[in-house]
């Protein structure tokens, strides 16, 4: 390939990853507090609530996101008629966006309960006899402890939705592997090639090292204790 | 009298841990309770902490009733942490914050509560500086004037359980409760703990101490209560119930301890 033909597949790569990008964060800032609603919801004393959370659960975590994607993209329009996502790539994020928010909070809220039960009763307890309220014992006693529990499996979902973004690709939506994809059977007066597809798995790299280097950072700042 | 229990009852499902303890304390003195595992003694100090609910009696301090099951009143939050703060607890497990220092530990519940206090809006550094001032001096008096910038995983056992009775002392509680406060320590960590709990009776601090240390026990008591399954079995003072106990159970017991 010429300088020139390069330089048009690097282009295309770089409009593809800031979907990928874009999808990525989308998901984390949508997930993060949908997660804290469905564990409160998860942990309801209203019975039916709790069932009803833990049945989505069950479903949302046990069959594959590529489903999800499919029913959630293409389903409105097929069964009732109805078209909620509109034409064009911002239908297709849009799609892809509440499908991945919904499937990543389910996952994010079970990680929050079990970064809660591993609080042992005894600090909740030696709060309320040292007079504070239940509302200090969770932010000044709690909520720290929970974070520092929680940030190992964080991490590692976080990692993992860096390359679950390319699920989409099921329904179109043009991020990196899309872009690169492009190439496998010519394109833009460049003849058929492997090579751009394997450039977008250093994008993949590049990022999740950056990630990677990010969060150890985060779980050091919070190993002063234990 | 400082302490006035009556008909203490409290059941978890259909099991009745406490079927009807009464006691009384005076001000000053140090309260022992021992007895086999299960008799109720965690039961009966997490009632006088308000950690659980009795189901039937009467707690009263000062002649202040704080609990009588016979006349229940829905306490708001507010009022149900003051009458909390008459009693202080000591964990066998200590339950230090770990992601606070020693000195933090003994701070945190004293600054929470002075924010709401008309002195603190009218001079806030006087009154955390008072607040730190005596942390300073109860961690002083535990022998921790070294370790005051530690965090609970950088101290040994015996350690924490100190900056624990510190933490407890903060809040200038009338009585102070003790869950087998060396029960979680090596061997050799256990006199430090109790040579601090015996400067506290020297200094008239009235204390409820559950222990499993017989000798400390008959030391360092002005009474001591044996319990037996929910039930107080026998009590007196230390040279009754060690010297001359008079019921089976508790000569069983205490025989349990010289094997
Ligand atoms: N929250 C609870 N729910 C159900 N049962 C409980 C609860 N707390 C305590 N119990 C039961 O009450 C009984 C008495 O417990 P308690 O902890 O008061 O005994 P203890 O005298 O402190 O014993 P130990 O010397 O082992 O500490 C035990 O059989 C225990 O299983
Ligand atoms: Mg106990």
């Amino acid at each position: 390939m010429t300088p020139e033909q390069w330089s048009i597949v690097f282009n295309a790569l770089n409009v593809g990853f800031l979907q990928t990008l874009r999808l990525f964060f989308v998901t984390l800032i949508g997930a993060i507090p949908l997660g804290l609603l469905i564990m409160l919801a998860r942990r309801s004393s209203f019975r039916p609530l709790s069932w009803l959370t833990q049945g989505l659960t069950w479903i949302i975590r046990g069959s594959p996101l590529m489903i999800q994607l499919l029913i959630l993209y293409y389903g409105p329009g097929l069964a009732f008629d109805w078209h909620p996502w509109g034409g064009g790539e911002a239908g297709r994020f849009s799609a892809a966006a509440t499908a991945f928010i919904i499937n990543y909070a389910f996952y994010f809220a079970e990680i929050y309960r079990g970064g809660i039960a591993s609080i042992p009763a005894g600090q909740e307890e030696a709060g309320l006899v040292l007079g504070m309220t239940r509302t200090q014992i969770f932010f000044k006693v709690k909520l720290l402890q929970m974070v520092k529990a929680i940030l190992p499996p964080m991490s590692n979902e976080v990692i993992t939705l860096v390359k679950d973004t390319s699920l989409s690709r099921i329904i179109a939506l043009q991020e990196i592997i899309w872009a690169g994809q492009k190439f496998l059977k010519g394109s833009s007066g460049i003849s058929a090639s492997i090579l751009p597809l394997l450039c977008t798995v250093v994008y993949y790299l590049i990022f999740n090292g950056l990630l990677t280097i990010l969060l150890t950072r985060l779980e050091k700042q919070l190993s002063y204790f234990r | 009298m400082i302490l006035e229990v009556s008909g203490i009852r409290k059941s978890f499902g259909k099991a009745e841990i406490l079927r009807g303890i009464d006691f009384g304390m005076d001000r000053g003195e140090v309260l022992s309770i021992i007895g086999s595992s299960g008799s109720g003694k965690t039961t009966l100090l997490r009632c006088l902490n308000f950690l659980e609910t009795p189901d039937a009696g009467r707690i009263a301090v000062n002649g202040e009733t704080l609990f009588d099951a016979a006349s229940p009143t829905r306490d708001s939050a507010k009022v149900l942490r003051r009458k909390r703060l008459h009693f202080g607890l000591v964990f066998q497990n200590f339950n230090l914050f770990p992601q606070y220092t020693a000195f933090e530990n003994v701070t945190l519940a004293n600054l929470l509560l002075a924010k709401d206090t008309d002195a603190y809006r009218q001079n806030k550094a006087a009154v955390i500086g008072g607040i730190e001032e005596e942390a300073h001096r109860l961690l002083k008096q535990m022998g921790l004037s070294d370790r005051e910038n530690n965090y609970p995983h950088q101290l040994s056992g015996g350690q924490c359980q100190r900056v624990a009775i510190a933490r407890a002392l903060a809040l200038k509680p009338d009585i102070l409760c003790f869950d087998e406060p060396t029960s979680a320590l090596d061997p050799e960590l256990t006199g430090e703990v109790l040579k601090v709990i015996r400067e506290l009776a020297d200094q008239r601090m009235t204390m409820i101490i559950v222990t499993h240390e017989m000798a400390f026990a008959r030391d360092v008591s002005s009474h001591v209560i044996f319990m037996d399954n929910g039930i107080i079995c026998e009590q007196g003072t230390p040279d009754q119930v060690f010297g001359h106990p008079q019921e089976e159970r508790t000569r069983q017991f205490l025989q349990s301890f010289i094997q």
